[in-house]
Parts: structure tokens; C-alpha cells; sequence
């Protein structure tokens, strides 16, 4: 029973750190049909980032949050704004658009990461903070993944609620709904996708903030994080907020159960789940 | 806008870019690409090394910043007396270092440019294990010595008699760490180990080294896991690890895993009284991640600035040129005491022949920051760096500082403090 | 198939001919070029069939997919098992053959399995095909042979050169066959339409999944012989998810829509790579990194597109101009990206590095803007690019 408590709680962690990453991929590519590659790049540039504000200048990780995703939006604000924009008006069709700006992330991810390696070093990096047990009951909590948890179900309930309710967060669901009839209905399309784009941006940078605080830094670390972020979206269903939420936890979940018995085997698991559950629901858990 | 502002405009963009591009010039370089000079006043040292990459952490606190370091040093003091050519000679390498990405079909290729079209003196060693095995047949085909740096692995020894121009720096699972540690084990009355270790030929050699060594110590192994090397949560592990009651833990993985675990454990207060770290645990930026959790961590390696009479002076020069947090207390002091017998090496022969200073190094021993400096050569084949010659091989962090904990054995007392056992609690904040 | 077709097709035979010409000259280089430079050529033909192999079936239909390191990584293990250092179990040649039907049986199961997927699901599931195999090796590696990764047997350079080019040449023949055959239409109308394919009669599964497979043949015999050159085989060498990413971003960065814009393409990008890494060792990542985000923005449809459109504005006088925008915000950048690069991290390593990635992607932008702004006053290029 002990066991079967750790592993469910082992899972809730990791789900919540999936959910984290996934849930602004899931805004880039749902939305504004950006395949970001270049979205753990933005993760890697707000663990960095708030690497040097603690060990440098004794900022709180967790009040970098509000200094890194302002930041971090507006650099994705711009990006989409210009370059990707500009794409799109050029790409001859949709799709075109789509391999299109996969190219154009994947010289992004090169010019982050060279931007990243001249600042930083390609040193491993890292800081402890809010490093300390937890007992609950018989289940003992790292201190900073439980704040993790709790900012990742947090913040992804304000997006949702900001989705929902808000005249912009309207705006954004009709545009990825058709974007066509969204700008005649007097949608401004380029500000909205841009802003899509932006919060996805922002969002990593505050997964980043947030992973530092467990995971080491480093330069290369980008990638790694792309890839368990392309599956959840697509595993909950494209732009679905709420999917890549549920998909990010049961990814944690399986992925927790799965690693006690063999850590190794975690990867085949996704796999596994991914297949299952496209034979079910082959739009995705939320996919329309 | 008018066409005459736009040409105009034109031409200025050219001119800024282009001043921009040539202000680099005069330092890049100094001997243009390609072009093997005509008469010899300097030797060029080629390298294919991975700038970015996974690998890349090498370049910056491996051997990367020894090379560079030794290089000026040579070139401070004047360069290297060749007495072939009567004259000393600077050592050039700048414009001859080029990045593999970390990508080793890149690595072979490059190391065939610098040996056959650039023609380089001498080529520099790339980094990791498995960029090792691939370019040693290319050294030896191209007889050019190869003293490696980062990397070294039990299965080149079968390799090691049909490759004559390759040089071992490194200490490795069998030779000697692991025996080691299982002789600390014996010392401090541990009998229960478990083991994480990560799916790659670092953590398969180590792991099953281990589990030998372990055997015949009449250790027992509780536990044995191995973890991708994207793993996510290490949490249930150690759980499992702490169940199982194992007095030792070790940690086969590499940085990115082994901080991953070091971090979990802090932060889950599972503690063990001895814990092993693998490759990461030796950096010196380690202090700076963990603080004060690191007192009383096992490493492999190891070295420190009073584990030689030379390795003070060491340790001052690094100090004096590098921030701190890019040392390394495994390879620094070996990759330090191969180039300083590779140089020794060179001024010997008195040429830039390979296949003599191939043979001087066969056959020599120096002085080097290790004390007296050979290498066991393995038939007519390549060699490794004798046992005898290591600073050490399994460190601990004691007082922020790392102390060499090797037991005394045959070949030699290498001890800088007794171990601390059990570890300490980890600090509260 | 129908060989009259091609026979009499006077475009046919100019091809052919010419293409003969550049196979005879590339089959004579190793000849009068020294051993980098034959290596170097075949590491480029290498990625040009993979890319042409990939387009194959991707370019047609529309599936993206990733698994073309799963295809080329079987190749390499192939050669591993079959030909270790301490000696051939089999001939060369042999060897190649049977990396090529181990590929295509891989190619003909996981088609099978994942055709029903469409768009991006087929691309993650291509690409998780790469990860599973590489996992399911290392297990197999570590808990049943218990080998700590493989040495190849080492083959003449010149020898795998001319392996090399006969795969290149089958590809490309297979490539350009396919294209030409109803086969090819048919694929053609999938991409289009697969159900309206699939109502006028064709065999939508049976057509794609055998175009899947042929198109894995070649990846798996060109890492056949890659794996000799390599001399040392792990998992992770094998697997290497590079070359999932890179036929993709090659085929784009030629263009797709032709039968020739991905084999430039992937020529170009191959040594441009190789340019960059070790000429600008140091500068590689930005530099490569602007100029592929220059790429897409200047050439969306790739260089084909750029080179169709520059004799299309020829023939038919100048498009309509519009404002200079992108190339003077690209300059801008440059300069400015530079100058406060150097003024920031003065004192740092890196400091001359950004200055002179300043200076080249100014220069870039520069040469470009001015390059399109006189063939546009020339007449030619339209202004449409700004």
C-alpha cells in the first residue's frame, strides 16, 4: 500500500512537470501552428536565467517567475510577430506553413542555444533551493517539486480560466478554431497568433524557472524537454489547454508506474500509451 | 525611399558587416586554412573537438582548458626546441580546432581533413569514449600519436596491440577505480551496496566491473538499476535504494543523472553512509551547485593540489588563468601530466616525426606534475598510463575541499586524509 | 511499367545524359582528390540519397516521416553484426544487400502499422519508431549479449566511395521511376486526395506501405556502409535522431516540389555544415541557425522556388515592388546585435565571437538585399522578396 502511495504521489510530480512544459506548446502549435522545436530552448533560457538572479543577485527563484515570463513573452511576441508572421503571408498554404516554420524554429533553436553556450559555458549549472523533506503521512515530498506541482496546476488554471472568460482568450479560441472567419469577424489575427505564441514562450520560461529548481542546467537541455512536450500535445489534442494538462499527468503517471518496475523501459511506455490511445481517440483526449 | 539612399544604404550595411568580419582577422588566422607552410616556424596542433553538443562540457572544463593552457604556457617559455631543425618553435593552434558537434562520423571526417589535407604536426584528442575508439584506427592509420584525453573504457584493451600510436591517459572502472573502492568498502566494513547506473556503455562497464570487483570482496549487491539517460524522477529509486537497508549507494551515471539524484536526495532527505558519484562529481563547480550538501560524497577520480609535489604549482597556474568552477578534480592532473610528457617526449626526439616520438614515448619515462611518468604498453601496440602514475582514484569531499581516500595498495600510497565515515546528514537550511 | 515512354522522351535522354556525364566525373574523383575530399563526397552523397529516399514517399503524399534514422541506424547495426573488426562473416557487398531487406522489412511492418496515421501522429510515431528500437537494442545489448558497443571492420576508402555512389545512383533511379510510373501518380493522388484516391481504384494501404519500404532500402544500405567508416557502433551512434530531422529540413531547404531541388538542396546544406564547422568553428550554431530562419523568410519555397521564380520574373518582367522591409531589419539586427554584443561582454569569451556573427549575418543580409535590389532595377527579380 506504502508503495502503491509513492508511486501514485512519484506520478502526480512528474505529471505536473509535463503539464508544465506541454501546456504552452500546446497554445505555439494548437494555435498559431508553430511545431516549436525550439521549445525547450525557451525552458533552458528561464532555468538559466534565473540561475544567475539566485546565485548572482539572491533573487527568489519563485519571484523570478514574474521577472522571466514578462521577458521571455515579449521576445515570443516579437518572433512571431515579425518572422513568423512574415512566413505565413509568404507560405502558399497551410501546411506549407507548417514545414515552414519548423526550418525557421530550428534555426531559432541554434541561434538560442549558441546565445546560451557564449553566456553561460556548456558547464553544468545548478542551485538548491526549498531543498527539504516533506512528510505527509507515510509519503515523503521534496519540498521544491511539491511547489512545482502546485504552480503548475496553478498556472494552468489561470490560463484556463483566461481562455474561457476573457474577450482576448475568445479571440484566441476562434482563431485556432478558423482563422479565416475569426479575422472577418473583426478578429486582428497577426496580434492575436502573436500573442498565442507569446504565452506559449512564456509559459516555458516559467517552466524553466521552475525545473531549475530540481533539474541541473545546462545548455543542452532543451531538446529533451521538446520531445515529452510534442507528445503530450498531441496526446491531448491540438490546443486543447485542458488535453495537454490531463496528458501530462497521465504520461507522469504511467511513466512513475512504469519506472518501478524498470526506469528503461519509461519511454516505450509513452509510447505505448500514445498508440493506445490514438486507436481510441485518434484526435487526442480533447481533439474535436 | 529614393534608389540612390538604398545603394547607398547598401554599400554602408556591406562596409560595417565587412569591417566587422576583418577586425577578427589578424588573431584568427595567423597561417590561413589549408595551406601547409613552406618553411617550419611553427608547429600546429589540429584537433576535432565538440564545441557544442552533448559533449561540449568537455571542451569547456575537460581538456579543453588544459590544452589551451599548456599551449601558451609552451609559447610563454618561448616554444618547443626541435633540434632538427635547431630553432624553437611556437605552437599554433588557432583556426585548426574545429567542431565535431559531437557527432562522431563528423569527428572521423574532420580528423582526416587535419591529417591529410591540412597536415597538421599534431592532432589533439576528441572527446568521449566512443570518439576515442572511433579515431584511434585513424591515428594509427595516418601514424599520428594519439594521447588521449576525456574517455577510456575496458573494451580497448583487446583493441590496444594493432594500435600502436595510441596513448591512455585516463583511469577507468578496472583500471583502477573499482578495485579500489571495493578495498574502501572492505576498510570502512560496508557489505551492502546498491547500484543506479545509466543504459550506455558507461553505466554497462561500470556496473558490471562493479558487480565483479563487489564479488570477489564478498559484497553484496542489493540492489542494481539502470536509468535512461533522459530519466525524469529518480524518486521511487531511492526509495527502493533506502528499503533495501544498502550501506553504500553508487552512482554510474553522468552529470546531468548523478545531480538529478544528488538533488532528489537532498531534497527527500535519503541519505546512505556512503555515497559514490560518478563523472560529475568530480567537477569543481560542484560546491557552487550543492553548497554545503556535498561534505563527505565520494567521487571517482581523484586529486588534489597536495596530491603531488607538482600539483600545487598546478593548481596555482589553472587558478591564476581559469574562473573557478571549470577544475576537475578526475582527469585535469592526468591530462596535465600527459601533455607535460608529451612535450618532454617531443624535445627528445628532437623532430616532428610521429612515428619517432611514438617510439620515444614507448620506451621513456619523464617527470611530469605525476612524479615519474610511463606508460604500460601493450605488445607492439599502444600503451596506457601506468597504474603506478595516477594521483588517485576515488575521492571525497571533506570540507569543501576533495581528498584522495585510496586505501594503500601495491601500487602505491596515494591517501590525502582518512575517509569520513559514515556520511554526514545532509545540512538543514 | 512501360519503358517506350521514357525512351522516346527527348527530355529524357538530355537528362540522362548529362546525369551520366556527372556520374562518370564523380566515379573518376577519388582519382585526383585526396582522401578528405573523397570522404567528405561520400558523407554528401550519402545525405543527398537519404534525402532523395526520404522525398520518395514524404514528398508525394505528405506524411512527414521521422524514421528514417530508424532505417539508416538498422543498416549500421547490420554492419556491426556482420561485419565486426575481427573479421567478415560475410562479404561487403552482401552485407549491404541484406542491411537494404532488413530495412525494407522494417520499413514494410512499421508502414503497416502506422499508415492509418495521419499528419503529425505519424511524425511522432515515426520518430518514437527511432527511440523504441534504440531502447529495445540497449536492453537486448545489456542484459543478453552483454557487448559494450562494437568495432567495425575497416573498408578501403576509396571502396566505400563506390558503394556509396551505387547506392546513389539506385536511388536516385528508383526515385526518378517511381515518380514517373502510375505508381507515382498514384501516390500523387493520395497526397492530394486519399479517398478520392482510394475511390478511383487505388490500393491506398498497399501503395503506401510499399513506397514506405523501398524508401527505407536505401537509408538502410547507406548505413551499411557508413557503419565501416565509423569503426566504432553503439545504439546511440546508431540511432541517431539527427538523421531523422535532417532529410526533412534538406528536402525544404531545396524545395519539394521538384525531382532536383531536394538532391541541391541536400548537397548544399551538407557542406555548407561541414563549412561552417570548421571554418567558423566557434561561430557554426548562429551562423547555420540565421541562415536557415534567412532561408525560409527570403526562399519559402526553397531554392527551386527562388531559381523558378527568378526565370519566371525573366521571362515575364519585373512583380510589383513593395517595401524593402525584411533585408534592412535583418542588417539592423547584424550591426546591432554585434555592436551590443561587444559592448556588453567586452571583457568575456565570446565577445569578438559576436561581433563577427554580427558582422556575417549583416553581410548576408547586405549582399542578399543588394543582390535582389539590382536585379530588380535590372529588370529581373521582383521586389516581392521585401
Amino acid at each position: 500500500m506504502e508503495t502503491v502511495l509513492n508511486v501514485a504521489v512519484a506520478g502526480l510530480l512528474l505529471g505536473g512537470i509535463f503539464a508544465l512544459i506541454s501546456v504552452g506548446l500546446s497554445l505555439q502549435y494548437g494555435v498559431a501552428r508553430v511545431l516549436n522545436v525550439a521549445h525547450g530552448e525557451f525552458i533552458m533560457i528561464g532555468a538559466f536565467v534565473t540561475w544567475v538572479l539566485y546565485t548572482e543577485f539572491g533573487i527568489n527563484p519563485l519571484l523570478c517567475m514574474v521577472i522571466v515570463g514578462p521577458a521571455i513573452f515579449v521576445i515570443g511576441f516579437i518572433l512571431y510577430r515579425t518572422m513568423f508572421n512574415y512566413i505565413r503571408i509568404k507560405a502558399p498554404s497551410p501546411d506549407a506553413f507548417e514545414g515552414n516554420s519548423i526550418l525557421a524554429a530550428f534555426g531559432l533553436l541554434f541561434v538560442i542555444q549558441y546565445i546560451a553556450l557564449t553566456l553561460w559555458g556548456s558547464n553544468i549549472h545548478g542551485y538548491t533551493y526549498l531543498a527539504f523533506p516533506i512528510h505527509l503521512g507515510t509519503v515523503t515530498i521534496a519540498a521544491n517539486r511539491l511547489v512545482t506541482l502546485g504552480f503548475a496546476v496553478g498556472i494552468s488554471f489561470v490560463f484556463y480560466i483566461f481562455l474561457a472568460r476573457t474577450r482576448l482568450g475568445k479571440a484566441i479560441r476562434s482563431a485556432a478554431q478558423d482563422p479565416a472567419t475569426a479575422s472577418l469577424m473583426g478578429v486582428n489575427i497577426k496580434r492575436v497568433l502573436a500573442i498565442c505564441f507569446g504565452l506559449g514562450a512564456l509559459m516555458a520560461g516559467i517552466a524553466g524557472v521552475l525545473l531549475s529548481m530540481t533539474y541541473p542546467v545546462n545548455a543542452n537541455m532543451g531538446l529533451h524537454y521538446t520531445i515529452i512536450a510534442i507528445i503530450v500535445v498531441v496526446l491531448g489534442g491540438m490546443g486543447s489547454i485542458v488535453g495537454s494538462f490531463i496528458g501530462g499527468f497521465i504520461l507522469g503517471i504511467v511513466g512513475s508506474i512504469v519506472s518501478y518496475f524498470d526506469p528503461g523501459l519509461a519511454l516505450v511506455a509513452y509510447y505505448a500509451i500514445f498508440i493506445l490511445l490514438l486507436l481510441v481517440r485518434p484526435k487526442g483526449i480533447m481533439g474535436k | 525611399m529614393s534608389k540612390k539612399i538604398l545603394i547607398i544604404f547598401s554599400v554602408i550595411v556591406l562596409l560595417v558587416g565587412g569591417l566587422f568580419v576583418a577586425c577578427d582577422e589578424e588573431d584568427d588566422d595567423v597561417n590561413g586554412n589549408g595551406e601547409p607552410p613552406v618553411t617550419k616556424d611553427e608547429i600546429i596542433f589540429g584537433g576535432s573537438r565538440p564545441i557544442t553538443g552533448g559533449n561540449a562540457i568537455w571542451e569547456e572544463v575537460g581538456f579543453g582548458p588544459l590544452y589551451r593552457l599548456w599551449i601558451s604556457e609552451v609559447n610563454a617559455a618561448g616554444g618547443l626546441y626541435i633540434a632538427e631543425y635547431g630553432t624553437s618553435l611556437p605552437i599554433v593552434y588557432e583556426g585548426y580546432i574545429y567542431d565535431d558537434t559531437s557527432d562522431i562520423g563528423t569527428m572521423t571526417r574532420q580528423l582526416e581533413r587535419l591529417m591529410t589535407v591540412d597536415e597538421v604536426d599534431f592532432v589533439l584528442s576528441p572527446a568521449s569514449t566512443a570518439s576515442l575508439f572511433a579515431g584511434a584506427p585513424i591515428f594509427s592509420k595516418y601514424e599520428y600519436v594519439m594521447l588521449c584525453a576525456e574517455g577510456g573504457a575496458t573494451s580497448i584493451e583487446d583493441q590496444l596491440y594493432a594500435l600502436p600510436y595510441f596513448f591512455g591517459v585516463l583511469n577507468y572502472s578496472n583500471r583502477y577505480q573499482l578495485p579500489v573502492f571495493a578495498d574502501l568498502c572492505l576498510e570502512l566494513g560496508i557489505d551492502e551496496v546498491a547500484m543506479i547506473w545509466i543504459q550506455d556503455l558507461h553505466g554497462i562497464e561500470y556496473a558490471g566491473v562493479a558487480a565483479t570487483e563487489f564479488a570477489n570482496a564478498g559484497i553484496e549487491v542489493l540492489m542494481s538499476k539502470s536509468v535512461p539517460p533522459d530519466v525524469s524522477d529518480v524518486s521511487l529509486l531511492l526509495l527502493e535504494a533506502q528499503a533495501s537497508g544498502a550501506d553504500a549507494l553508487c552512482m554510474f551515471a553522468y552529470p546531468d543523472q548523478n545531480f538529478l539524484i544528488i538533488g532528489t536526495m537532498i531534497g527527500m532527505g535519503i541519505n546512505f553512509d556512503a555515497i559514490l558519484v560518478g563523472p560529475g562529481g568530480n567537477i569543481s563547480a560542484l560546491p557552487g551547485i550543492f553548497g554545503p550538501n556535498i561534505e563527505g560524497l565520494m567521487f571517482e577520480g581523484a586529486w588534489n593540489c597536495n596530491s603531488t609535489p607538482g600539483a600545487q604549482a598546478f593548481c596555482d597556474l589553472f587558478d591564476s588563468v581559469y574562473p573557478p568552477g571549470t577544475g576537475d578534480w578526475w582527469g585535469h592532473i592526468l591530462y596535465w601530466g600527459g601533455v607535460q610528457f608529451f612535450e618532454q617526449a617531443i624535445v627528445e626526439a628532437g623532430t616532428l616525426d610521429n612515428t619517432v616520438i611514438r617510439d620515444v614515448m614507448a620506451t621513456s619515462t619523464f617527470d611530469t606534475v605525476l612524479g615519474p611518468t610511463w606508460f604500460d604498453m601493450f605488445g607492439d601496440g599502444g600503451g596506457l598510463l601506468a597504474i603506478e602514475c595516477h594521483a588517485g582514484e576515488i575521492g571525497q569531499w571533506q570540507n569543501m575541499v576533495p581528498e584522495v581516500i585510496d586505501p594503500p595498495n601495491q601500487y602505491g600510497e596515494k591517501r590525502t586524509a582518512d575517509p569520513w565515515y559514515p556520511k554526514p546528514d545532509w545540512p538543514t537550511e | 511499367m512501360d519503358i517506350t515512354t521514357f525512351t522516346s522522351n527527348k527530355k529524357f535522354w538530355i537528362w540522362g545524359i548529362s546525369l551520366l556525364a556527372v556520374l562518370a566525373a564523380l566515379a573518376t574523383l577519388p582519382q585526383w582528390l585526396g582522401s578528405y575530399y573523397v570522404i567528405l563526397l561520400k558523407d554528401i552523397l550519402m545525405l543527398v540519397l537519404i534525402t532523395v529516399s526520404w522525398v520518395i514517399f514524404s514528398g508525394p503524399t505528405g506524411y512527414m516521416s521521422l524514421a528514417s534514422a530508424a532505417f539508416f541506424g538498422v543498416g549500421v547495426y547490420t554492419s556491426a553484426l556482420l561485419l565486426p573488426m575481427t573479421g567478415a562473416v560475410l562479404p561487403l557487398l552482401l552485407v549491404i544487400v541484406i542491411a537494404g531487406l532488413v530495412s525494407f522489412i522494417l520499413g514494410l511492418l512499421a508502414g503497416a502499422l502506422t499508415l492509418r496515421l495521419k499528419g503529425i501522429y505519424f511524425a511522432v510515431f515515426t520518430f518514437g519508431l527511432v527511440l523504441l528500437i534504440q531502447r529495445f537494442l540497449l536492453w537486448f545489448e545489456m542484459n543478453i549479449t552483454h557487448t559494450r558497443g562494437r568495432f567495425v571492420l575497416l573498408v578501403e576508402d576509396n571502396t566505400i566511395f563506390y558503394v556509396m555512389l551505387a547506392i546513389f545512383v539506385a536511388t536516385l533511379l528508383t526515385a526518378y521511376f517511381i515518380r514517373r510510373s502510375k505508381f507515382g501518380l498514384a501516390l500523387q493522388s493520395i497526397g492530394l486526395n486519399e479517398e478520392a484516391a482510394a475511390h478511383s481504384g487505388v490500393n491506398v494501404t498497399r501503395v503506401k506501405v510499399i513506397t514506405f519500404a523501398i524508401s527505407a532500402v536505401f537509408m538502410g544500405a547507406a548505413g551499411a556502409i557508413y557503419a565501416t567508416k565509423l569503426t566504432y557502433i553503439d545504439p546511440y551512434i546508431a540511432f541517431n535522431p539527427l538523421f531523422s530531422f535532417l532529410p526533412v529540413l534538406m528536402a525544404i531547404f531545396g524545395g519539394l516540389g521538384s525531382f532536383y531541388g531536394p538532391i541541391i538542396g541536400a548537397a548544399l546544406f551538407s557542406y555548407l555544415q561541414e563549412f561552417l564547422k570548421t571554418e567558423f568553428p566557434f561561430q557554426y550554431m548562429i551562423i547555420f541557425g540565421l541562415l536557415l530562419m534567412a532561408v525560409i523568410v527570403f526562399m519559402p519555397r526553397g531554392l527551386v522556388g527562388l531559381v523558378q521564380r527568378l526565370l519566371a520574373s525573366l521571362k515575364e518582367g519585373p512583380e510589383e515592388k513593395s517595401t524593402p522591409g525584411w533585408a534592412i531589419i535583418f542588417c539592423l539586427f547584424g550591426i546591432l546585435g554585434g555592436l551590443v554584443g561587444w559592448f556588453i561582454f567586452r571583457e568575456r569569451r565570446g565577445a569578438r565571437v559576436l561581433l563577427k556573427a554580427g558582422g556575417v549575418v549583416t553581410l548576408i543580409g547586405g549582399a542578399a538585399y543588394l543582390l535582389m535590389f539590382l536585379l530588380t532595377l535590372l529588370g529581373g527579380l521582383g521586389g516581392g522578396y521585401f
